[in-house]
């Protein structure tokens, strides 16, 4: 059954752009000897929001175009990773086809060696250099997105308007009235900039960013993960937060009134992507790359990022309604001036470290 | 100062003009459940004496005893103690020592921390526990056993602590909730005694429950006979024997045979015969009445031996012979009655003149039967 | 007609009948002396994959993290536990469990008594079976959900929030601190301690408070003296499912800790999970199990073994 579907919908779809797209370069090869389907892929996936925009944008597409099934695995990326990297050691066939994951994440992984290189696909010809992870060799991992760690807030809370500084967070009105991530991520590079350092010395002296948050303790935050923050401003716990903006997006579109700024230390700038775990069966491991190939094409990332609200890595993406300009959505080189980015490679190195101190702070 | 009087109480005994120690007057207890646990129970108890409630469960026994202890408040009446009222006080304010059934011993302290428990939460002088404590154990014959914890002591053992912790503080009274049921019969008898003996010591007023009529007649000075929430009689054990107060007491106590039959002037009238009885309280002839004879009060002979100074005589046959050590229990089956009647007889060697099958003349005198109004 | 041989006896008999044919031919009888080894192996079984996990989790904690690489060294070395000992936030957050357990200990001791108490002595039938409702209705809730109503009702916009709001009260915070942990973990911990303090209760005969009664203890010190000591082994029983329990909760300070309460399983979720170094989350966990040991012993040497010791006279 689903063969014929398949086949009937390829058939018609070859005719479209959709097809051309998602079979050119490689995919061109693969149509005389195209391996074998299997029922389904599975793709692990952040729930709400984030896996409904990742369904409609990629899954069903790719699933009407190739009758191949998708499964959305939801559980956390942080405890799907042992999983996958016991199963690669052991040379059991990985849980999932297809992690989607935080760049920093999927960047241990790739320095573990056990993701399958993605140089090949064929949409990444036309992708921006934001597709490229920094300081790993080809592409173990493809970045999909960018998004900023924004300042989001509460606009009553500021009459003046919108901050200009994250040094106004240490306003005493604002005392357990700020929230952060509970490892401090998106906090530490804004913190060295306003705590008077230099970004040059992350990661050796990183004694201003250590110093701001200290201060920052003082206002007693609150810490937490992504859907704690968009909890937070619906139920008025909070006023201000370093997240991503698609968490405060979130909470506005449940009719909370949240603002966000790129305040003038700037954001850090991170980036989200896909990877393919080694030992996938060589058809399984095909398919997956084909379904990334979709998610790299203009149609995909169109429907997909404007459930997200967050800005492509593939040129002709038009910005979601009420996105354009917004801070939280970089598109122009003026954009990215007052963001962030520091190289994987560099974080995941510190990443344990930095962790452990931002945590020593808050849990003294 | 309550260690002074209670001493002081203790030695003087018990005179015949003191004032009761114990009064009940008019007590009521009401569960709610249709009839009365306790229906208008009187008495009065005096200094030093030992009494008895007696009766069968579900008599009010317990519960009486209960509201004297202060565990239930009766429905309506007084409890005095020592002249007192104690409706309003807790029990743990009246000058009460208790022994009960389970014996309700503490199994984390020791034999000694046992007595001396009432001591402290009495607030004795701390530096004289000691010395009480170990008073206690010797007025018990437990001297030496202070340290065993209470699972190390044999039952006996137990009940006497738990005597002595009942007394140890030397409360005006002391009451006694069946403590000796559960024992086996030697060992019940024993502490009876035991008991009876520590009660006399002290010569603290004392009541005591049960349903062992055997134990009531051994060790009481009066007795109170109990049924359906109805005191029946206070008496002391040999009136009561004597002459019970009515039918149920003289069943009660005692072995006995009934008969049923119709009051007459002298006695009681059935089928034609007449015996020879005397008539209690209020009976007049012609109404529905019940004779009572104790087993130890009638005779048996061969049936050509004439029973002299017996108004009754009559004929039977012996339908069984039970030996029950120092005496032996006749079933006597009498035509004339249609009925059995039991005879105790002190002669075991008899056992050999009276086989089973064997004609016999039973008689006992008029004041040995009493008739009773026969009550439904 | 006489019933045949085979009808004569229920069913069930001869189904008994043919398991114990079954058995006899799986575990002869020539085996017998061996057959309390045969009921304690399951047992045996699963403590001894427990002892496989901790050695491997003693070898873990022996390795240190490569971040070139993301694996764990070959050779070993103390580097984690030297990390934990210089380390002051695991000191603080070692501090915070330990003191979090005990704090919840006794209070959770303390609301379960006067509930055990008067689950296990009140004449009223309908009052008892109330009761346990009450108590049995939370575990079919999950810890979780449990604590997301607890968000609900104490958050800044929740119910008693709302409801001091009504007479002009700016909103408190209570959730996102130590207290609220406690007060979570006590609410959580509440049944286990009733349902462990019910049967040492129910031993105490009656009477025994009675007696104490009527040698002069007022009701306080009938508790104090008698009922308290008394209820000594079922006391430290549920002390300990309680200490144990809560000194290695995640979801509570997880949940109403606001992110910045974290006791030790909480860091070691965030080692293994998060920054993957399986070695320091190793050590953390070793340190976890010995401290809990260390902690159980002492009060097992100092109070004895309560109910947990069974058939042992008190």
């Amino acid at each position: 059954m689903t063969h014929t579907i398949g086949r009937m919908s390829r058939r018609h779809l070859l005719a479209g752009s959709s097809a051309a797209l998602i079979m050119a370069g490689a995919g061109s090869r693969a149509k005389a000897s195209e391996p074998e389907k299997p029922a389904e892929i599975i793709v692990r996936a952040w729930g709400g929001s984030w896996v409904d925009s990742l369904k409609a944008g990629v899954s069903d597409p790719f699933t009407k175009l190739t009758g191949i099934g998708v499964r959305h695995d939801l559980t956390e990326d942080n405890e799907i990773r042992p999983k996958v990297w016991a199963a690669v050691d052991q040379g059991r066939v990985p849980p999932i086809h297809i992690n989607w994951d935080t760049t920093t994440n999927a960047t241990k992984s790739a320095l573990r060696g056990i993701t399958v290189d993605l140089s090949d696909l064929p949409n990444l010809k036309n992708a921006m250099e934001t597709a490229k992870p920094v300081g790993l060799d080809g592409f173990p991992i493809v970045n999909t997105y960018g998004y900023v760690y924004v300042l989001a807030y509460r606009p009553e809370a500021f009459p003046n308007g919108a901050p200009k500084s994250w040094k106004e967070l240490l306003d005493p009105r604002l005392k357990g009235r700020v929230a952060f991530y509970n490892d401090g991520i998106g906090m530490h590079f804004p913190a060295q900039v306003a705590g008077g350092g230099k970004l040059e010395d992350i990661p050796s002296n990183m004694a201003p960013a250590w110093e701001f948050i200290k201060q920052l303790k003082t206002q007693s935050p609150l810490l937490g993960e992504d859907p704690d923050f968009t909890t937070w401003f619906q139920k008025g716990e909070i006023d201000a937060a370093c997240t991503i903006s698609t968490n405060a997006r979130e909470a506005k579109k449940n009719g909370i009134n949240v603002a966000w700024t790129v305040p003038e230390e700037g954001c850090k700038y991170d980036t989200d992507g896909f990877w393919i775990p080694k030992g996938l069966p060589a058809n399984e491991e095909y398919w997956a790359k084909q379904y990334i190939n979709l998610a790299l094409s203009v149609e995909s990332q169109q429907i997909w990022l404007d459930g997200l609200g967050l800005p492509g890595v593939i040129p002709g993406v038009k910005p979601p309604a009420g996105l354009m300009g917004d801070p939280s959505y970089p598109t122009t080189p003026e954009d990215f001036k007052h963001l962030i980015r520091i190289p994987g490679k560099v974080q995941v190195e510190n990443e344990s470290e930095w962790f452990a101190t931002f945590k020593s702070i808050m849990q003294g | 100062m309550l260690e002074e009087t209670q001493s002081s109480a203790a030695a003087v005994g018990a005179p015949a003009h003191a004032p009761p120690t114990v009064r009940v007057r008019e007590v009521s207890m009401d569960f709610g459940t249709g009839s009365k646990a306790v229906d208008r129970a009187s008495f009065d108890l005096s200094l030093g004496r030992f009494l008895t409630i007696l009766g069968p469960s579900g008599s009010g026994k317990t519960t009486l005893l209960r509201m004297i202890a202060g565990f239930q408040r009766p429905t309506s009446g007084h409890i005095l103690i020592g002249g007192k009222p104690v409706d309003a006080v807790p029990p743990d304010r009246r000058s009460i020592g208790m022994v009960f059934q389970k014996l309700a011993l503490f199994p984390h302290m020791t034999a000694a921390e046992n007595i001396a428990f009432p001591l402290k939460m009495r607030r004795f002088d701390p530096a004289f526990i000691p010395t009480r404590v170990r008073r206690f154990l010797e007025l018990v014959r437990l001297d030496g056993y202070g340290n065993r914890r209470i699972h190390e002591l044999s039952g006996g053992q137990q009940q006497r602590i738990a005597i002595a912790r009942a007394l140890v503080f030397e409360p005006a009274l002391l009451l006694l909730d069946e403590p000796l049921a559960a024992l086996d019969r030697k060992l019940r008898e024993e502490m009876q005694l035991e008991f009876r003996r520590i009660q006399k010591e002290l010569g603290v007023t004392t009541i005591n429950v049960t349903h062992d009529q055997r134990e009531a007649l051994v060790v009481s000075d009066e007795i109170i006979i109990m049924d359906g929430g109805f005191i029946h009689q206070h008496a002391s054990p040999a009136l009561m024997y004597r002459s019970p107060a009515d039918e149920f007491v003289a069943r009660f106590i005692g072995v006995s045979s009934l008969i049923e039959g119709t009051a007459t002037v002298g006695g009681l009238m059935l089928a034609g015969v007449t015996l020879a009885g005397s008539l209690s309280g209020s009976l007049q002839p012609g109404m529905a009445a019940r004779g009572v004879v104790r087993a130890e009060q009638v005779r048996i002979a061969r049936p050509e031996v004439s029973l002299a100074g017996c108004e009754t005589v009559l004929l039977g046959t012996i339908a069984d012979v039970i030996f029950e050590g120092e005496r032996l229990l006749y079933v006597v089956e009498v035509p004339a009655l249609s009925q059995n009647i039991l005879v105790y007889h002190h002669d075991p060697e008899s056992a050999a003149v009276f086989a089973t099958d064997a004609p016999v003349s039973l008689g006992w005198r008029a004041r040995d039967m009493i008739v009773f109004e026969a009550r439904p | 007609m006489p019933p045949s041989i085979k009808a004569r006896y229920p069913l069930t008999w001869r189904v008994m009948d043919a398991l114990e044919w079954l058995a006899d031919r799986l575990w002869p009888r020539s085996m017998s002396r061996h057959t309390g080894w045969l009921l304690i192996a399951p047992s045996l079984i699963i403590v001894g994959s427990l002892v496989v996990g901790m050695i491997e989790i003693a070898d873990t904690s022996l390795r240190t993290l490569d971040t070139a690489t993301f694996r764990m060294s070959e050779s070993y070395s103390l580097a984690n536990y030297q990390k934990l000992a210089t380390s002051d936030v695991y000191l603080t957050v070692a501090w915070r469990s330990l003191l979090g357990a005990v704090l919840t200990t006794a209070l959770t001791l303390i609301l379960a008594f006067p509930y055990a108490y008067i689950m296990v002595r009140t004449r009223s039938a309908a009052a008892r079976k109330a009761l346990l409702i009450c108590l049995f209705l939370p575990f079919f809730i999950g810890q979780v959900v449990r604590a997301y109503g607890w968000l609900i009702i104490l958050g800044n916009d929740g119910i008693i929030n709302q409801a001091t709001g009504l007479i002009g009260l700016d909103p408190h915070r209570f959730l996102f601190n130590f207290p609220a942990v406690v007060f979570g973990l006590v609410q959580y911990m509440l049944p286990f301690a009733v349902l462990m303090l019910a049967p040492a209760l129910t031993a105490i005969p009656e009477e025994v408070e009675t007696a104490a009664k009527s040698l002069g203890a007022s009701w306080p010190r009938t508790m104090r003296h008698v009922v308290l000591p008394m209820a000594r082994p079922g006391l430290i029983g549920a002390g300990l499912v309680v200490l144990t329990l809560s000194l290695t909760d995640f979801a509570m300070p997880a949940m109403l800790g606001g992110g910045s309460q974290d006791f030790i399983a909480n860091a070691i979720y965030d080692q293994f999970f998060r920054t993957s170094d399986a070695g320091l989350g190793a050590a953390l966990t070793l340190l976890l199990v010995m401290g809990g040991t260390f902690l159980v012993g002492v009060v097992l040497s100092v109070f004895g073994a309560g109910t947990l010791a069974a058939g042992r006279r008190a």
